[in-house]
Parts: C-alpha cells; structure tokens; sequence
C-alpha cells in the first residue's frame, strides 16, 4: 500500500500530466473507467484556473479570443501552477509569461496589457491606507526636504509600456466588440492606476512625474526621486506634482532619512 | 432570531451582494467561501461588514487542503483566523479533502484514501486549524468520483471517526451522500445512520450534474442546478436522523435569480418545521 505522501503525489502527477498510468493501480475501477474518472479531476483542474484567469484578464481573453485564451492557461498553468488555496493569486506571472511567449513579435503588447490588468485587480483588493497628514511636513526641517522618503499607497500602482496600453484597455471593456483600431506605435502609456472609493481609475502622468514616482515607489529619498524627474527634457514642477500625489492620495506618509 | 437556531440560510455569491443587501431577505443566516475574503481591502470586506451587520455568518472554506501531506498552509490558516476574528462566525467550516501536494496546488476537493494512515494525520491536522482559531470547525463530507483501492474503512466510518478523534463537527452534504451513493453504489441510508447525530451542526443542500462514461452514470456535483428529489427525500431522511439542524443551500455556478434562492431556502425551513413540529 502507498503511503498518503506517495499516493497523492501519483494523483497529482497524473493530472498534471496528463499521465494515467502512474496512478491507475490506486484507483478502484479497472482501465478505461479508471482513465475516465480521473479524466473528471483532470477537467475540474483545468477549469477552475482558466475560470479565474478569464476573470482577471478579460482584456487579453477579448484580445486573443476564448478558445485560444483557453489554451494559453493551460499552457500557463503548466509553468505556473496555483501555490495557493486562493485561486485569487494566479495571475501575478501572467505577464512575465506572456512577455516569454510573445516577445519581440507582433504580439509583444500583449505582455503589456496583462500587466495593466494585474495592477488593477491588486489595487482592487489592497488594504486602506490613512489620508496623508501634510500637518506632519510642519515639523521637516526645510534643509532636510531632500531626504524626505513617501509612503506609497497600497492600492495604487505605476504601469508603463511602449504601447498605448491604457487605450487598448477601455477600447475593450464589455460591450459590443471595439471597431476601433489602436495604431500600436501611437504613443507610449504611464499610468498610476489606483483604487478610490471601491473605483479604480487610471491617472496618466508625464515622463518626469512617472520618473519622480517611480524612485518614490523604490523608496528612494526625494531628493534622488527628484534628480530622476530631471533627467528628461519635458518640463517639471516638483511642487506641482506632489500637490497632485497628496490630492490623489497616492502617498500616505512621509519619514526623514535618518542617515544622509 | 437566535442566531444557533436550526434555520435556513443560502450560500452568498457576489453576483448576488447588491441586491441581497438592498432587499435584505428574511433568512437565518448566511454563508460565504472563506478565501473569497481574505484580501485585506476592497469592495468584498466591505460587502462582508454589511452582510454581518445584519446576518448570522458562516464562513465555509475550500481551499486549506487539510488532508494535504505538505505541511499545513500556515499563510492560509493566518488569513482564516484574521477573518474569523473580523467578522465573529457563528460557524467555521472545511471539507474532508486535499488539494495540493509538494507545493502545487490543484485547487479541488480531491478525496481521501480511508485509511487508519490517513486518518490519523487528517485529525492531527483538524487539531491544528482548531487550536489556532480557538474553536471547533466542522468537516464536510465531499463529493468523489473514484475510491482508493487500499481503502481500509467506508468513507462513513472515517468521517465519524474524524470527528471523534478530532472533536471536530460535521457539515454534513446530502447532494455529496446522494452523489457519492450513485457513484460508488451503496446504500445512502448505511452512511446516515453511521454518523452520530450529535455531530451533526449545519447541512448543505445542492443541485448536481450527470456525466456519462461508457455504460455508466456519474453524478457531478456542480452546484448548478436545482436540489433535485432524490436529494430532498434523503434530506428528510437525515433530519430524522439527526433532528433539525441548520440547512444551507448551495449554488455556485449558472447562478440563478436571489428569488430563486430563497425559493429553495423556504423549502428549506417548511422541512426544518415539520421536524421541530415532530420532535415537540
């Protein structure tokens, strides 16, 4: 008799792939009926994660269409497997996943777009965070600006691409399918996606806003975060900009380095 | 309404929250997958919070793989035990499952060869969640569509020694009796009478599938379809058996209306009367 560890280990081995045999003398049915009856698992294994994905990627599941996003999970599930009782974390690798298939090709936005995605279902379920105090800036020394460090909301998150990525997104919400044709070399996209009031919405940022808050993000100090604004030629107001972080919510704090 | 009273309530679905809060329907509680709301933010914990304020909750899981060989999901039990202290439960439920193994999760209710092996590790580990949450759960009987030749016991007298060993509850599923009677060909009436009443906390009803192999039928538990007759007569059965207990019905894909629901919850509560009316 198998121990518990080896018998499951057979069962998941052969639903996983696709191999019966390895499992076949546990189960109590003969031949094809026992093929048959692991054929159900095998099934609902597959289902399950494609459910999910489809959830959590409706873009790219509109983009590449229904048969073809079935096969693309199966294929993804292969390399990715849940590792978690939660199918809800599934998705986290899609992109990387996609940008390994489709890279470089004429596909290669597609990568892009599922990051998009991704970022919106984390901001979905991310924690509150409190309003950001500017009160507690009375008490900075102005000398030390420089080396404030910003907390960055966790419902919020920076998306970027070479694609125009955003466009692609709205022009396929649910509806009647999009007859708009997105030219993909009509613009780059930087987006701070965030969550407020249970609605996610997207806020387009210029190069050096997306550079500031990028190093914020990477909890570089304000000072660095600044310098990396302006290394681009567009033009740029510190002050301006953070006006619209504080107002938007997307920083929640801020700390002084202890060290210079 | 006391809220330990035996009642019916229905498996809430998100598809359903806005109409259900808007409406509030007269039900004795309600029950929610647990992993559904572990997330620390969002719409759904809020949806939680409100459905709470106003129902006696369950939270019934489906993914924590209690029979798994790996070692327990730490993670997993650390999220359930936050929810279970946010929101004050009346009930904690698992299933008598696994689903993943060296890491790798399959994410179904896969089942359990009935061994004494088996056994023991499964009580061991109901001893755990139950020690961490500070409170006893209950284990649901799931559906199956094979059985291990090395088997040493029925699947009922596993499940009433489960409970012995571990002081865990019973959720007990009549559509998983119905289906698991037909899969595997014996007499429902010997697995209810093996479980000992006393056990027995909360029931689910639930409609199931048919899928054909070869010759043969075999049931699906879908939880797509109505209860079907055979299951409602069994449901009878088990209310004499174990007296009148909390019943839920469960519908979790081809969701139909909320009325549709409550239809069923209704049926319910007329079947939990006619005992209670039997047992005065």
């Amino acid at each position: 008799m198998p121990t518990l560890r080896k018998l499951q280990r057979r069962f998941a081995a052969a639903l996983f792939a696709d191999a019966d045999e390895s499992v076949s003398e546990d189960v109590r049915a003969d031949g094809s009926d026992a093929r048959a009856r692991l054929g159900i698992y095998r099934k609902q294994l597959h289902a399950a994660f494609a459910r999910t994905l489809a959830l959590e990627f409706p873009v790219i599941e509109r983009l590449v269409g229904g048969e073809y996003f079935q096969r693309l999970g199966r294929d993804f599930q292969a390399v990715h497997p849940s590792r978690a009782g939660d199918l809800h974390h599934i998705g986290a690798p899609f992109g990387a996943f996609l940008k390994q298939r489709f890279g470089g090709g004429p596909y290669d936005y597609l990568a892009d777009v599922a990051e998009l995605e991704w970022a919106l279902q984390e901001c979905m379920v991310a924690p509150e965070a409190p309003v950001f105090d500017l009160h507690a800036l009375q008490s900075v020394d102005p000398a030390r600006y420089a080396d404030l460090h910003f907390e960055f909301h966790p419902a919020c998150r920076l998306v970027s691409s070479r694609y125009p990525t955003l466009d692609i997104w709205r022009a396929n919400q649910a509806g009647p399918a999009a007859n708009e044709i997105i030219d993909l070399a009509s613009g780059e996209t930087r987006v701070l996606v965030q969550r407020c009031a249970q609605v996610v919405d997207f806020h387009v940022l210029s190069v050096p806003e997306f550079a500031l808050l990028e190093k914020i993000v990477q909890d570089f100090c304000l000072g660095a975060a600044f310098e990396a604004a302006q290394k681009n030629d567009a033009p740029f107001d510190l002050g301006a900009t953070l006006r619209r972080c504080v107002a938007l919510n997307a920083v929640t704090a801020a700390r002084v380095s202890t060290t210079r | 309404m006391d809220a330990q009273a035996p009642c019916s309530g229905i498996g809430l679905r998100s598809q359903h929250h806005a109409e259900f809060l808007e409406r509030r329907p007269a039900l004795g509680w309600v029950e929610v997958h647990s992993e559904n709301f572990f997330a620390r933010g969002g719409v759904q914990r809020d949806v939680l919070a409100a459905v709470r304020a106003h129902y006696p909750l369950s939270l019934h899981g489906v993914g924590l793989s209690i029979g798994s060989t790996d070692p327990l999901n730490r993670s997993h039990l650390a999220q359930l035990a936050r929810l279970e202290r946010d929101f004050n439960p009346i009930l904690v439920s698992e299933h008598l499952a696994w689903g993943s193994v060296d890491g790798r999760y399959m994410n179904d209710l896969l089942p359990l060869p009935y061994t004494a092996e088996a056994l023991r590790h499964t009580a061991a580990r109901v001893g755990v969640v139950q020690d961490t949450l500070g409170r006893q759960i209950l284990i649901e009987n799931v559906s199956s569509y094979l059985e291990f030749k090395d088997s040493e016991m029925a699947e009922w007298e596993f499940l009433a020694a489960l409970a012995a060993e571990s002081g865990c509850a019973i959720l007990f599923d009549v559509n998983n009796l119905h289906v698991n009677a037909i899969n595997h060909g014996f007499d429902p009436s010997v697995y209810l009478n093996s479980i000992p009443p006393h056990a027995v906390r909360e029931i689910h009803l639930a409609g199931h599938g048919v899928e054909r192999l070869g010759t043969r039928k075999l049931l699906i538990d879908t939880h797509a379809a109505p209860v079907c007759s055979a299951v409602w007569e069994l449901y009878g059965a088990a209310l004499e058996r174990f007296g009148p207990v909390r019943t839920l019905i469960e519908w979790d894909a081809d969701l139909p209306a909320l009325d549709v629901l409550i239809a069923e919850a209704k049926k319910i509560e007329q079947a939990l009367q006619v005992r209670r009316a039997d047992a005065a």
